[in-house]
């Protein structure tokens, strides 16, 4: 479906996307990374909207940049909010199915149809400024939708959704991907795309930094040195223990000796040996910091596997 | 190109546009010559009827002013408003959006523009009665149509070279050829469309002080070369604008 061979992306002097070699079935995919990692780069060099520096792109076997028919087999939802004020919802839908040369009977019975599966029926004739920005969301999806794509791409697709929202799209997006429709959605929250997907392209710095499912990604983080904080005022009687282990690169006492970030290349023996430590000399520890708490330590963690630092 | 989708983006743009602020500018094009030749009329101390006078003038404030101002709005922001407003990548990702949007709104900007110049010709052509007479609204009213189609192609072409600072560009491009460059005696200013609107105006009314100095002194042109030149012109910057646009890479979004 999709083929990514040693894609690069500059502008100027500024690189968009390194070196991505990608390939993909047919089926859902995440593309997760922080904001600024090359998320939406990658998305317009896969339909069209940028010309790679180097190397080859291929969607649906077409090269996306010089084949613009092939636009008609995707649909694409940008992250940038759109607004027509007095448009509404059904007008811009009908002439956005219009422009993939649908008939006009067509693209107004489409823009109905792909309306009523986004929960737009009862708001779609009136004008979009009235609009809340969920609403807009769910328009922007409608017509990503309505000429039926094989392939549905979507750059952060629950902005502005509130929790029913979210759920609702959760579910439209499980029922597309069950009846055939590829999804490559992006996000830089990755519990979204659990709900939908297993698979995972992990993206920052404008390189793949991994992909796979969650339990192979996980596995890649586990075997990745990274850092660890513990917190508590008992944190320092652990140094003695910490510091016979061959495994521990650094350890750092902070914040007047509450705070100890340790630097390990085996997070998975820490784990195994912290609670037995703990539980041994009843020491008083408050919080223990990993790096899958956050997104951008992940990254980190992966940054460091990419370099070739795992173990 | 399927002409009945360009029909279809003119409409979507046209019903996109029917807000207050774009009905005012368009009652304003219309009144302000209507009101500028009413007052010279009823107030102005040179009031005599004659119809060459009363003729530069129309051609002055019509296929001049008003166009360029309604074209200025219209055609020279088509792709730098979609840009600026984001929305530039929904139509991208059309099959032939990117084409038939420019074309649409082409055609739109010419039909916009030249709605505001023929109404404005008509209040102007009925105040001043038998002065002008239908000869000279025909002539006004032709000149505004190849006026619209000549400018919006070339503000067209501005806007998508410069889809950033379009409209300063347009700007400075119709300050220093269009009324710079247009008023040189150098065979240079053929190449500009004030030019050959000036000898349409001298050939079909039989002007000579409509002519500019170059086609004074370089030997005079036939009104069919002239609309040739307007619409090899115009259609060659159609289709320029059209290329540039399908291989260039706008901006599309903040990068995420």
């Amino acid at each position: 479906m999709i083929q990514l061979d040693q894609v690069s992306k500059l502008y100027g002097t500024v690189i968009g996307a390194n070196d991505l070699t990608i390939r993909l079935e047919p089926g859902a995919y995440g593309i997760v990374g922080p904001n600024g990692s090359g998320k939406t780069t990658l998305i317009n060099l896969l339909t069209g909207q940028l010309k790679p520096t180097l190397g080859r792109v291929s969607v649906l076997n077409h090269d996306p940049w010089r084949n613009r028919k092939i636009l008609r087999r995707i649909g694409l939802c940008p992250a940038t909010d759109v607004l027509y004020p007095n448009v509404s919802a059904h007008e811009w839908v009908t002439y956005q199915a219009r422009l993939h040369d649908l008939s006009r009977t067509e693209s107004r019975q489409a823009a109905s149809e792909s309306l009523e599966l986004v929960g737009m029926t009862d708001h779609m004739h009136r004008p979009m400024g009235e609009y809340s920005l969920g609403m807009r969301q769910r328009t922007k999806i409608a017509q990503a939708l309505a000429h039926q794509p094989e392939l549905l791409i979507l750059d952060e697709p629950y902005n502005g959704l509130d929790p029913v929202g979210r759920h609702q799209m959760t579910q439209l997006l499980i029922r597309l991907s069950e009846q055939g429709t590829s999804l490559l959605f992006a996000s830089h929250v990755l519990h979204e795309i659990e709900e939908i997907t297993s698979s995972f392209l992990l993206i920052h710095g404008g390189r793949l930094l991994a992909s796979g499912t969650a339990q192979e990604i996980e596995q890649i983080i586990a075997d990745t040195p990274q850092e660890v904080v513990l917190i508590g005022i008992d944190v320092p009687k652990l140094i003695p223990h910490l510091a016979d282990q061959a495994w521990v690169d650094s350890i750092q006492l902070l914040a007047e000796r509450t705070q100890l970030r340790i630097g390990l290349r085996d997070p998975g023996t820490l784990y195994h040996c912290i609670a037995d430590w703990i539980s041994k000399e009843g020491l008083q520890i408050d919080e223990f910091q990993t790096a899958d708490s956050n997104l951008t330590a992940i990254f980190e963690s992966l940054l460091r596997h990419h370099r070739g630092e795992s173990k | 190109m399927n002409p009945k989708l360009v029909l279809d983006v003119v409409r979507f743009e046209l019903r996109r546009s029917l807000s207050i602020g774009r009905i005012t500018i368009w009652t304003i094009l219309v009144l302000f010559p209507v009101a500028l030749v009413a007052t010279v009329r009823l107030f102005g101390e040179n009031r005599e009827d004659n119809p060459e006078t009363w003729g530069l003038i129309l051609y002055f404030l019509i296929p001049e002013v008003v166009c360029l101002l309604g074209l200025l709005l219209w055609a020279t922001p088509a792709v730098s408003t979609e840009v600026e407003g984001q929305t530039w990548i929904y139509l991208a990702m059309r099959r032939s959006g990117r084409n038939l949007v420019l074309v649409g709104k082409y055609a739109t900007a010419v039909l916009w523009s030249c709605s505001a110049a023929w109404a404005a010709a008509t209040g102007c052509t009925l105040l001043l009665g038998s002065t002008g007479g239908f000869k000279l609204w025909l002539v006004i009213c032709v000149l505004s149509f190849l006026s619209c189609l000549a400018h919006a192609a070339l503000y067209l072409i501005i806007g998508t070279i410069f889809f950033r600072r379009t409209m300063v560009t347009a700007v400075f491009y119709t300050l220093t050829v269009e009324y710079g460059l247009a008023f040189v005696p150098a065979m240079a200013n053929r190449l500009t469309v004030n030019y050959r609107l000036r000898g349409l105006l001298a050939e079909w009314m039989d002007w000579e002080t409509a002519r500019t100095v170059t086609e004074n002194l370089g030997g005079q042109e036939s009104a069919w070369l002239h609309i040739i030149v307007l619409l090899t012109i115009s259609a060659g910057l159609v289709m320029a604008s059209v290329l540039r646009l399908t291989w260039t890479e706008l901006p599309t979004q903040q990068e995420g």
